[in-house]
């Protein structure tokens, strides 16, 4: 009790904000300075969304668009990995590769639905596809510079004491560059949310950007809220956790333990 | 004393880089030995190459031309291992780990290493930190892991890149009395490169004082204020009148150096 006490003493505003927006929107709703077709009590978007809840429908959305985030992130993150490494590696690749995606990464990535259908089967995997794009480049960029700011004194003296290789890569190289890694893993995993959420908009029947498409179209305003509240909450848990799981494996990192 | 074949042999060796096009002379014609058990200490001014020539010893820099021997009496252990100055320890392994890793990437077995990281880190004074990580060591205790680190090797020669240079004074001054402790347990070969006079006339047997750029051997001074040694060698006259003897030859090329550096007439800068 007083430790959650001390808690809530030093994270005061990190729980106050959004309290404070809420209860805003509350008010403003329920005196009509907002117009409560469009901004609806937040109380009554609670209500909303348990019925949701209740009915299954937003289990199957949330589990669609889980499944299709799940998919495209592991695609974006084991080719970002990879190639990330090998340009790191190897200066050739890195000036070759470097120009192609300059020019390729700042496409909006949903533009690629189209082209993606052309190469892979239209539907789930031209989706998932789609939302590996903009991830992977995130993450090839962070992996690359991982391994390039590596201290050059630390690889020098680990050459000095006889790693080689295979032994330097795994020892020293990969090491080195993980916590930059996970960084580029935890913007990846958001860019592979926003661009699934906005290819179920776009062009799915089911997921939990369909679910809110339909619900704006048949102005069923709040579920449309409850969508939004479920999306951001996926977002912040899967950001959190990816965090919460560099922190466990990297315990070296300085910074671990001070957010 | 009986004539025996220098422990590392350095004859008339040369380094050239290549930058911008120009082709820089870091080093030119070093040579000098060292004595088996000989505690050999480089100074000269920054850029005179004592750092260049340590990696040479070392095998990570190649010499342009010139020649180095080292003796090797117990095969199967690498010839050199090197302290480096800003402690250069892996920062994603454990103290025991960073000990541990030349023995771990030459295939010795778990129980060998942890044997030989134990006696390494109680000699060192850190047997309670062997499962820390290198960030959460204070400055003089990571170099502590790096002296650990090399020793655990068991090199023919302990090479010393300027390893106490990024310490406070104080840290500084325990630490080369752990030195000489260490030096006087072991009895290890050692060259020590530093820009402290005070603390090669502390550490060393004789002092190799090497010119600016290009890094050539000025002279080399015999140190002898006896052993074992201690802070106390400080306060006697013999120390002084060394002091003031290499001081002043050091200062020269001191004096040059920076004025090498601003392109300046030496005369300016007060010599």
């Amino acid at each position: 009790m007083k430790a959650l006490g001390r808690w809530l003493t030093e994270h005061g505003m990190t729980v106050g904000s959004p309290i404070a927006l809420l209860l805003a929107w509350e008010w403003a709703s329920a005196t009509g300075l907002l117009r409560a077709v469009f901004f609806p009590r937040p109380s009554t978007i609670l209500a909303h969304l348990r019925d949701l809840a209740l009915d299954g429908t937003l289990w199957g959305h949330t589990a669609t668009t889980l499944a299709r985030i799940g998919w495209s992130f592991t695609l974006a993150a084991v080719l970002g990995v990879a190639i990330g490494l090998a340009m790191g590696l190897w200066r050739r690749l890195r000036e070759g590769l470097d120009p192609v995606f300059a020019v390729i990464y700042p496409i909006p990535s949903v533009l690629f639905l189209p082209l993606v259908s052309f190469i892979v089967p239209a539907g789930e995997v031209a989706l998932v596809v789609t939302s590996a794009v903009t991830s992977f480049f995130l993450i090839a960029f962070t992996t690359t510079h991982g391994v390039r700011q590596i201290d050059r004194l630390v690889v020098e003296a680990a050459v000095h004491y006889g790693a080689r290789g295979w032994r330097l890569f795994a020892t020293v190289l990969l090491p080195g560059a993980l916590p930059f890694i996970f960084t580029g893993l935890r913007l990846g995993l958001g860019f592979s949310l926003i661009v699934v959420v906005a290819v179920e908009i776009v062009s799915a029947s089911r997921g939990l950007g369909a679910l809110l498409w339909l619900s704006w179209q048949i102005l069923k305003v709040e579920d449309m809220y409850a969508t939004f509240f479920v999306i951001a909450l996926l977002g912040a848990l899967l950001s959190y956790g990816l965090a919460a799981l560099r922190d466990r494996l990297l315990p070296w990192v300085p910074d671990v333990g001070d957010r | 004393m009986p004539t025996r074949d220098p422990k590392v042999l350095v004859s008339e060796v040369s380094v050239t880089f290549e930058s911008h096009g120009r082709s820089v002379v870091a080093l030119d014609r070093i040579s000098l030995q060292a004595q088996v058990g000989e505690f050999l200490c480089i100074v000269g001014p920054s850029g005179s190459g004592k750092s260049t020539l340590l990696r040479v010893l070392a095998g990570l820099v190649r010499q342009s031309a010139g020649e180095v021997r080292i003796q090797a009496d117990h095969p199967g252990t690498p010839l050199t291992a090197m302290v480096f100055q800003e402690h250069a320890l892996l920062p994603w392994r454990t103290v025991r780990d960073n000990v541990t890793f030349g023995l771990e990437n030459r295939g010795v077995g778990r129980a060998e290493r942890d044997a030989r990281a134990r006696e390494m880190l109680a000699m060192v004074g850190l047997a309670r930190f062997a499962q820390h990580y290198p960030h959460q060591l204070s400055g003089g205790m990571k170099q502590r892991v790096g002296i650990a680190r090399a020793l655990a090797n068991d090199p023919e020669v302990l090479l010393m890149d300027e390893p106490l240079a990024a310490l406070d004074a104080q840290t500084r001054t325990i630490m080369q009395e752990e030195l000489l402790r260490i030096w006087a347990t072991l009895g290890k070969t050692v060259v020590y490169v530093t820009h402290s006079l005070e603390e090669a006339l502390l550490l060393g047997d004789r002092v190799v004082l090497l010119t600016a750029r290009p890094g050539r051997v000025s002279e080399i001074y015999p140190i002898d204020l006896g052993r074992p040694r201690g802070l106390e060698v400080r306060a006697s006259p013999a120390y002084g009148v060394l002091l003031e003897k290499i001081w002043a030859r050091l200062r020269e090329e001191v004096v040059r150096a920076i004025a090498d550096d601003r392109g300046a007439d030496p005369e300016e800068i007060g010599a």
